[in-house]
């Protein structure tokens, strides 16, 4: 590691994850290390900024989710499957910034154990992951039935607190189910991957021989299309196009044809609505509460009369897939052929490319709806009798402090405890804003950066490739005029560049920008439909921006390390998404 | 309940089905080990006992026929064949080692019936122990050379193996089910090796005529995801396999053209057979051939009865059975080449 450079952690280095909160063992439920700040111990290992999930810092209450999720539910689901070289990802917060490390596992006793179960594990699910995931996500959609339709106005108190403990439940049980699911799907993907390089394909290949399949997105972009067309059929487009969307609906039902719009639109809403625009943060609203989202989506798509062919597209994308299947298999006879087909059937019954994109809606970007829903009727209830100031006060608290305060409320009215935490919400609300606006400048790596990293699914869902981490190790900041990544999409493109860093900017996005940012996810992916290339600083094959690319028929390059960072909005690029390298023409 | 002589070797001569475990395929058989443990995690199975392969080693030893009749005697009990009809079973070999398994699933291996009383209960249980060697000798030539894998049966027992090639079979006894119709259920399509459909095949009768590949049978294929029926095609099924109470055996025998016009399962049973064998399969760990068969005289699904069942290897293996390295398993790639685990 002698090229390691090490990107210093000081100035993140704190005792409390914010004013007034400290943690204590057994506040948190983890398996093998906690969500906490930064300390100098950890620049010994490296940390990348998860900017793809969490773009815009954590509130209190959203520390609890985030540890259910990508702490506690990645290192349970570690567990439980058996990884054999991994103990699952670790999180630690600069300022209220998350970034993701993993925790290797160091013996080798351990290895061999984990490697017994894992087969045992992960065998059984292979064999019929659709009745798997059909089980998991069912208990899943149960519970989901169960919050949606839950009228909160007539509980008491009481019953509130029970329901708000039980989202608390419902989430944590969510995020193991994602780990569970991931790992095993992970392992068929990758193993996939291996057995290719083995008989002398390409193993980035791979995920390109898994697309094609709908999700549950992709259905949302096509009905997001057909509410456009429907805008200009019922001439209603103007406010889309025009108006900020918080104003666009009350013009809209101005407009002659506005009612029937609207109710088209309530309709798309009830089904595709349960989402929010990012992971595990509860302090965002779901498109049902604030469909600013869809609405910018619509707009852009109007930007395009043309609109955009799911169908034609559709079917190039798997006429692509099959060609390149077809032409895989004209390498390969015999055992090789064989095994090839096997692997290609295991892999499409239990897809992580589809899988990777679908589950989002099941679970990423909406498990936290339930814990939003009761937070915010028990802070209007507090704010009613002059508890705390305003609903959304509650965000501003940690998971212990409210399960505290909230087992007896008179107790912790009379000593004084509640006042003592509202007390700090203004200095938390000020370290949340002032966090945010720091979140642009934050280096994309922290601690110590490895030649390479041992966990397969930092590298393949993360993009933590060597060269990765080579553009990150040399970038000295100085002008480049090439960048390389992955490969993740074919074609050449050449167009002006949109730098964009988080996903309240995404209705900056004009149709023909080739589209340049950290990374994208699913509340990116109705862009896809109006730029023309894509190139992402993180990711490698997996990543949402290379499926979806392929998907659009647009090339992409992903796993660049520096691109928002060398490249600035307005300049001319050609991005070649068959070499991977992204040309600055200026 | 496990029946030992008082013999200085204690030797397990004769185990009942319900006692029998996977762990037990050492002495019993992969088929029947599968069964017991299929019966024993709530799948209805018929009800039977197995002779152990090194039981077999000796077969003509007093102390086996015994054993042999008091289980024969226990299972006439349980299954309430005593003053009402004749028991009549299904004799079946029961391989120990892998690749008996195989030839032995196959039907390389005798099976025998519809037998009744205990006098020829235990002339086909030595009819099928000595159908063994043949098949044996004719498998391993081919495919590991004549001196490979002797001495493998029985390691349950704590005996050392005798190298007695033979002791490879054990032999189950079951009670036959008296068929309406039966046949194979396939958790991956054997022809295409699709994961996403599962496949049956089905005859009026008892199944024989379906796996000795005598008719054309029915054939449904069914969407794993979904559970629907997306291709039935009626087979020609002009003969059908059936216990002839005039010849008091088991005959193949023309089927009336009647029954042929008719599919020999309901759409519900298609439907039922499916979520059962893709719950066997995923107990198992990997795609499945089962056979089933449904008794004519029980409500359904009671009447639903599973008979045998062990990896669907047609496709995967291919021309190449016995060598699972050639296949792929996500399981040891994974482990091997993507988290490079010491040893694998």
């Amino acid at each position: 590691m002698d090229q390691a450079r090490v990107v210093p952690v000081d100035e993140f280095v704190r005792d409390e994850l914010y004013p007034g909160y400290k943690q204590e063992f057994g506040t948190q439920p983890f398996v093998a290390g906690p969500v906490r700040p930064f300390r100098k111990g950890d620049e010994k290992r490296y940390w990348l900024r998860d900017s793809l999930h969490f773009s815009e810092g954590m509130v209190p209450a959203s520390i609890a989710t985030l540890d259910d999720a990508q702490t506690w539910g990645a290192q349970l689901g570690a567990e439980i499957v058996g990884v054999p070289p991994t103990l699952g990802s670790v999180n630690r917060l600069a300022g209220t910034h998350v970034f993701i490390g993993t925790l290797d596992v160091d013996t080798e006793w351990q290895v061999q154990a984990r490697a017994a179960r894992f087969g045992q594990y992960v065998t059984p699910i292979l064999g019929d992951f659709g009745s798997y995931w059909s089980m998991r996500a069912g208990e899943l959609q149960a519970g989901y039935d169960h919050f949606d339709n839950l009228d909160l106005t007539p509980l008491d108190n009481n019953q509130l607190w029970g329901t708000l403990k039980d989202a608390y439940a419902f989430h944590r049980r969510a995020w193991f189910t994602h780990f569970e699911v991931m790992y095993v799907l992970t392992a068929n993907y990758l193993a996939f991957y291996a057995l290719a390089e083995e008989i002398g394909l390409e193993g980035s290949q791979v995920s390109a021989f898994l697309s094609g399949q709908q999700t549950f997105y992709s259905k949302t972009d096509e009905e997001l299309w057909k509410l456009a067309k429907r805008a200009r059929d019922l001439e209603v487009q103007a406010p889309l196009r025009h108006a900020e969307p918080v104003d666009a609906l009350a013009q809209i039902d101005a407009l002659p044809n506005g009612k029937t719009w609207r109710a088209e639109f309530d309709q798309f809403l009830r089904t595709y609505g349960q989402r929010t625009e990012e992971t595990c943060r509860v302090d965002t609203p779901s498109w049902i509460e604030e469909p600013s989202p869809a609405l910018y989506a619509i707009g852009a798509f109007l930007a395009k009369p043309a609109g955009f062919d799911f169908h034609t597209a559709r079917r190039r994308a798997s006429e692509e897939r099959d060609q390149r299947i077809d032409d895989a298999r004209k390498t390969l006879n015999g055992d090789n052929l064989q095994r090839f087909n096997e692997a290609l059937a295991s892999n499409q019954a239990a897809n992580f490319a589809w899988w990777n994109e679908e589950h989002n809606y099941l679970i990423d970007r909406r498990a936290a709806i339930p814990i939003r829903r009761a937070t915010l009727e028990l802070g209007a209830r507090l704010a009613a009798d002059g508890t705390i100031e305003q609903p959304d006060d509650l965000f501003f608290l940690f998971k212990p402090e409210l399960y505290d305060v909230m087992a007896d409320p008179a107790a912790s009215s009379a000593t004084g405890r509640w006042h003592e935490l509202t007390a700090m919400i203004p200095d938390r609300r000020a370290y949340f804003e002032h966090w945010r606006e720091r979140g642009p400048e934050l280096p994309p790596m922290l601690g110590t950066i490895p030649d390479t990293v041992p966990d397969p699914i930092m590298i393949e869902v993360f993009g933590l490739s060597g060269r990765f981490l080579e553009a990150l190790r040399t970038n000295t900041g100085n002008a480049k005029t090439e960048i390389r990544g992955f490969p993740a999409a074919r074609g050449t493109v050449e167009g002006i560049a949109r730098v964009i860093t988080t996903v309240a900017d995404l209705h900056k996005i004009e149709p023909g920008d080739i589209l340049v940012c950290g990374g994208t996810t699913t509340e990116w992916t109705p862009v896809f439909g109006i730029i023309t290339a894509c190139v992402c600083d993180t990711g490698g094959s997996l990543t949402h921006a290379a499926i979806v690319s392929r998907e659009y028929g647009i090339p992409c390059v992903v796993g660049t390390a520096i691109a928002t960072q060398t490249v600035k909005t307005g300049d001319r690029v050609r991005v070649d998404g068959r070499a991977g390298i992204v040309t600055v023409l200026r | 309940m496990r029946h030992t002589p008082a013999t200085s070797v204690p030797v397990t001569l004769v185990i009942d089905l319900d006692e029998i475990r996977s762990a037990d395929a050492g002495r019993v058989g992969a088929k029947m080990a599968r069964l017991g443990e299929l019966r024993a995690r709530g799948w209805r199975v018929p009800d039977g006992y197995a002779v152990t392969a090194r039981a077999l080693a000796d077969p003509d030893s007093p102390a086996l026929r015994d054993a042999i009749a008091q289980a024969h005697e226990r299972l006439r009990h349980r299954t309430g064949r005593v003053g009402h009809g004749a028991l009549k079973v299904a004799v079946r070999s029961s391989a120990v080692s892998e690749d008996g398994d195989r030839a032995s699933f196959a039907g390389q291996y005798e099976t025998y019936l519809g037998i009744v009383g205990i006098d020829d209960v235990l002339r086909y249980i030595r009819k099928c122990r000595a159908s063994g060697g043949a098949v044996r000798a004719l498998t391993y030539r081919e495919r590991f050379g004549a001196a490979s894998r002797a001495g493998t049966a029985d390691t349950g027992s704590g005996d050392t193996g005798s190298g007695d090639t033979t002791s490879d079979l054990a032999v189950g006894v079951l009670e036959l089910v008296d068929a309406r119709s039966a046949g194979v259920v396939f958790t991956l399509d054997p022809v295409s090796g699709d994961r996403g459909t599962l496949v049956i095949e089905a005859n009026w009768g008892l199944g024989e005529s379906v796996v000795s590949g005598q008719v054309t049978p029915d054939h449904w294929a069914v969407d794993a995801g979904t559970g629907e029926i997306r291709e039935h095609r009626a087979g020609a099924k002009e003969k059908w396999t059936v216990f002839s109470p005039a010849a008091g055996k088991v005959t193949t025998e023309p089927l009336p053209p009647d029954l042929a016009a008719r599919p020999c399962l309901a759409e519900h049973e298609v439907r039922y057979l499916c979520d059962r064998a893709r719950e066997i399969a995923a107990r198992a760990g990997s795609p499945q051939d089962i056979e089933w068969a449904i008794a004519r005289d029980a409500p359904f699904p009671e009447n639903v009865f599973f008979l045998q069942h062990r990896p669907e290897t047609s496709w995967a293996q291919g021309a190449a059975p016995g060598t699972p390295e050639k296949g792929f398993d996500p399981v040891q790639y994974a482990l091997r080449n993507v988290f490079k685990v010491p040893g694998t």
